[in-house]
């Protein structure tokens, strides 16, 4: 592994399909974008690594499905996930609404509770913007998570996202550290996953 | 490979066998999408549970994305499943076979998983021993018994078989029956319906190597992906049984190897089956342990299994020095003294009682010449495994006493090749005299797929005895747990079952000698991995006295600290 990389994060991004999650991480690795990007089969993984504050982060990330059909699978992906981007479309309301049921989501299948949200308001890039820049930063502020408005085409407020979200991480005691050393007990962490608890991931050390 | 057109016209030409009006069960293709993923996602963790080492890396890679070719997923999904191969995805198995046993169409029959990864995993005519742990693990986490696993293996061999009848009348009416009975040999032969005519393949006797294949390709040809029913197909299945059909019952030594002057398979069962068990006799006697085969009798860990026969002239003089040692020259006296220094735990090398040493030169000799062939066979063990005289199928090997010996040396010699993974499935030594610190176990893990399951019984007087002088190891694999920190390794304390050293008059009889060194039968009552690991695995220490089995049962002996030769005094 690289010798200079402080840690490795799991980030995972949700929300409701066609936000533009895929879109956004498209845009944050690659620097590329797809207008006609294919729906998002189970979950895609990219590696990426960033440096913050002179700190370089591997960030292991998770873009899941939107879709219902998928949404079974979801859960799977929680665990261990360090910070979480929460995206909805600025021009569905609907999108925005959803909300609340990924924080749900969150909540029931996240093994910690100190994980680092970040919500992100997409696509304002475009003219029939439907929910309102301070609603976001209302529901954020709500919710306790860091907020951000950003274009994915236009490559407005994604690196910036992304950034905010690790450097967050990043000064949250405790979330990051343990996870190095937990590659070592795998087994025995193992057991008790496979009892089907959710609440598996307790730290060993 | 795929060439799924292919099926489709094969299909045409050869439309007899009307199944289609049976109820159809899916494919693992026919999944849905999210189904699909998740059937993916599963067998990309379970491997890299299973296989974490750098050097599976390839293999783990190449299965899933060979699987999501397989299954017609996305290429788009590729890189999270080899992110979950390299195990980045956590350990989510549990939670993909959940929302699998959730899915509406596999209707709780989580069946179609394994038959669909089974049929994936023979697609190239080789099935891999890692190959065959994943699918024994994914049965597991499907809550699915493994006796179906079992059945199911044994049902694409049947529908193999099948194939090759000719197609007469009476035998199409039998067969259609037959079919009825069980619906998995039915979505079997949904496949052979798409095998086109031109395959018919004559019987070619013993294991009709070629026709396998053409029935392979059948059922290759249900999912869809590879039809192997052409020539070049039949080639490649045909390995999957040994080369020319002939397997291992024709292997013969073709000039003497080395030292070795004995060295040949006897089946010990009729049947066939996708996976292979080889037994390996540690020593004979006279009467009814004269025989390699007998102690397997109770065996069932695979429908196919052979037995090895190697250096019967050594063995024998081995097994009847052990014999007389037992039957007259240990004195009463001894037997005291034995029983006294084996329950207090201050049995070592210098505490051996002078009565049992002065008859010690009777078995040095013939123990010292086993040792030395047992190696010298492992290694010649090892080179017919890796040449596949088997055929491509998972091998479990299972051996007592010298026969662990045999096995330890062939596991050595094999992990110094290069093509040595995916050829074994699980080992069993029982009682081996062989070095018992973990290090020397390490690249085992190399070779062995499933479990290494050390079966020591810490108070086997006897083995500590004959192992005294014959090395300054101080431990002994047979007497003590190998601490080898690795999923595979099992260790298992057969102390209570293994009637040891027993040196009571009441054991002295003829029966009763045959369990002093090291069990002498060896019942899976099931054949199944999960048994083994919930320590189930049952070892009858043959017709011993239950009752001075029950006296030589002290717990008292020490955990650590054994006695294994060292500082052999004569």
């Amino acid at each position: 592994m690289d010798e200079d990389v402080l840690t490795t994060l799991k980030i995972l991004i949700i929300g409701e399909s066609g936000v533009g999650k895929s879109s956004l991480l498209l845009r944050f690795t690659d620097d590329t974008f797809d207008p006609e990007l294919a729906a998002t089969i189970g979950v895609d993984f990219k590696v990426k690594t960033i440096s913050v504050d002179g700190n370089k982060a591997k960030l292991a990330i998770w873009d899941t499905a939107g879709q219902e059909r998928f949404r079974t699978l979801t859960p799977s992906y929680y665990r261990g996930a360090q910070g979480v981007i929460l995206v909805y479309d600025v021009t569905r309301r609907d999108t925005f609404v959803k909300l609340d049921n990924w924080l749900n989501e969150l909540e029931t299948y996240c093994t910690r509770n100190d994980i680092v949200k970040m919500l992100v308001g997409n696509k304002i890039d475009k003219e029939n913007r439907e929910v309102d820049r301070n609603e976001g930063l209302k529901f954020a502020r709500k919710h306790s998570m860091l907020f951000i408005e950003a274009s994915a085409k236009t490559c407005d407020g994604v690196q910036c996202a992304f950034e905010e979200l690790v450097e967050k991480i990043i000064q949250t005691p405790g979330l990051w550290e343990s996870e190095n050393q937990n590659k070592g007990v795998r087994l025995s962490h193992r057991e008790e996953s496979h009892g089907g608890a959710c609440g598996g991931y307790c730290s060993m050390l | 490979m795929a060439t799924p057109e292919g099926q489709g016209q094969e299909a045409g030409a050869y439309p007899e066998p009307a199944i289609e009006a049976q109820p159809h069960l899916p494919t693992g293709k026919e999944l849905g999408e999210a189904s699909r993923f998740a059937y993916t996602a599963l067998c990309g963790m379970s491997l890299a549970w299973l296989f974490p080492d750098p050097e599976q890396s390839s293999f783990r890679t190449e299965f899933v994305e060979s699987l999501v070719k397989w299954l017609e997923l996305s290429e788009t999904v590729l890189p999270s499943m080899v992110a979950f191969a390299n195990g980045l995805g956590g350990e989510e198995e549990a939670t993909f076979a959940e929302i699998l046993l959730k899915d509406p169409v596999l209707k709780n029959d989580p069946m179609v998983i394994i038959q669909d990864l089974l049929a994936f995993s023979l697609r190239n005519g080789c099935y891999d021993a890692r190959a065959r742990v994943l699918v024994c693990h994914v049965t597991w986490l499907l809550k699915i018994p493994p006796e179906e696993l079992e059945n199911l293996e044994e049902m694409f061999l049947e529908s193999l078989k099948e194939r090759q009848e000719e197609e007469s009348e009476a035998a199409e009416t039998s067969r259609k029956k037959r079919e009825n009975r069980k619906k998995w040999k039915r979505y079997l032969l949904i496949g052979l319906a798409t095998v086109g005519g031109g395959t018919a393949i004559g019987l070619t006797g013993g294991l009709a190597a070629p026709f396998m294949a053409a029935g392979a390709a059948a059922i290759i040809g249900t999912t869809g992906a590879a039809a192997l029913g052409s020539v070049a197909g039949i080639a490649v299945i045909t390995s999957l049984f040994g080369a020319a059909g002939a397997g291992l019952t024709g292997y013969k030594m073709k000039k003497r190897v080395g030292a070795i002057e004995e060295f040949e398979f006897l089946p010990l069962t009729d049947g066939k089956q996708l996976h292979i068990t080889i037994a390996i006799t540690g020593w004979l006697c006279s009467g009814k342990y004269g025989m390699f085969t007998t102690p397997w009798a109770t065996m069932a860990r695979s429908s196919e299994q052979y037995c090895l026969a190697w250096e019967s002239k050594y063995l024998m003089e081995l097994g009847s020095a052990l014999e007389t040692l037992l039957n007259g020259l240990v004195n009463m006296m001894a037997q005291e003294a034995l029983k006294y220094t084996i329950l207090s735990g201050i049995l070592t090398a210098l505490t051996w009682p002078t009565s049992l040493l002065a008859v010690a030169n009777v078995i040095d000799n013939p123990w010292g010449v086993c040792l030395r062939r047992s190696a010298e066979v492992g290694k010649h063990l090892a080179h017919v495994l890796l040449s596949r005289q088997q055929g491509r199928r998972p091998v479990t090997l299972i051996g007592f006493s010298l026969g662990a010996r045999v096995i330890y040396f062939c596991l050595q010699e094999m992990a110094q090749e290069k093509d040595c993974q995916g050829i074994i499935e699980d080992v069993v030594l029982l009682g081996a005299p062989v070095e018992g610190e973990a290090k020397y176990w390490k690249p085992f893990t190399k070779v062995v797929s499933g479990k290494i399951i050390n079966g020591y019984s810490r108070g086997d007087w006897l083995l500590s005895f004959v192992y005294r002088t014959s090395s300054v190891q101080l431990k002994v694999a047979g007497l003590q747990p190998v601490n080898l920190d690795d999923r595979r390794m099992v260790n298992m304390d057969l102390s209570s079952v293994v009637s040891v050293g027993s040196p009571f008059p009441g054991a002295l009889e003829e029966e009763g000698k045959d369990c002093q060194m090291q069990t002498r039968a060896c019942s899976f009552s099931h054949s199944n991995l999960p048994l083994l690991e919930s320590g189930c695995f049952l070892v009858l220490s043959a017709e011993g006295d239950p009752q001075d089995t029950q006296t030589q049962r002290e717990p008292s002996l020490p955990p650590r600290s054994l006695p294994c030769s060292g500082q052999g005094d004569k």
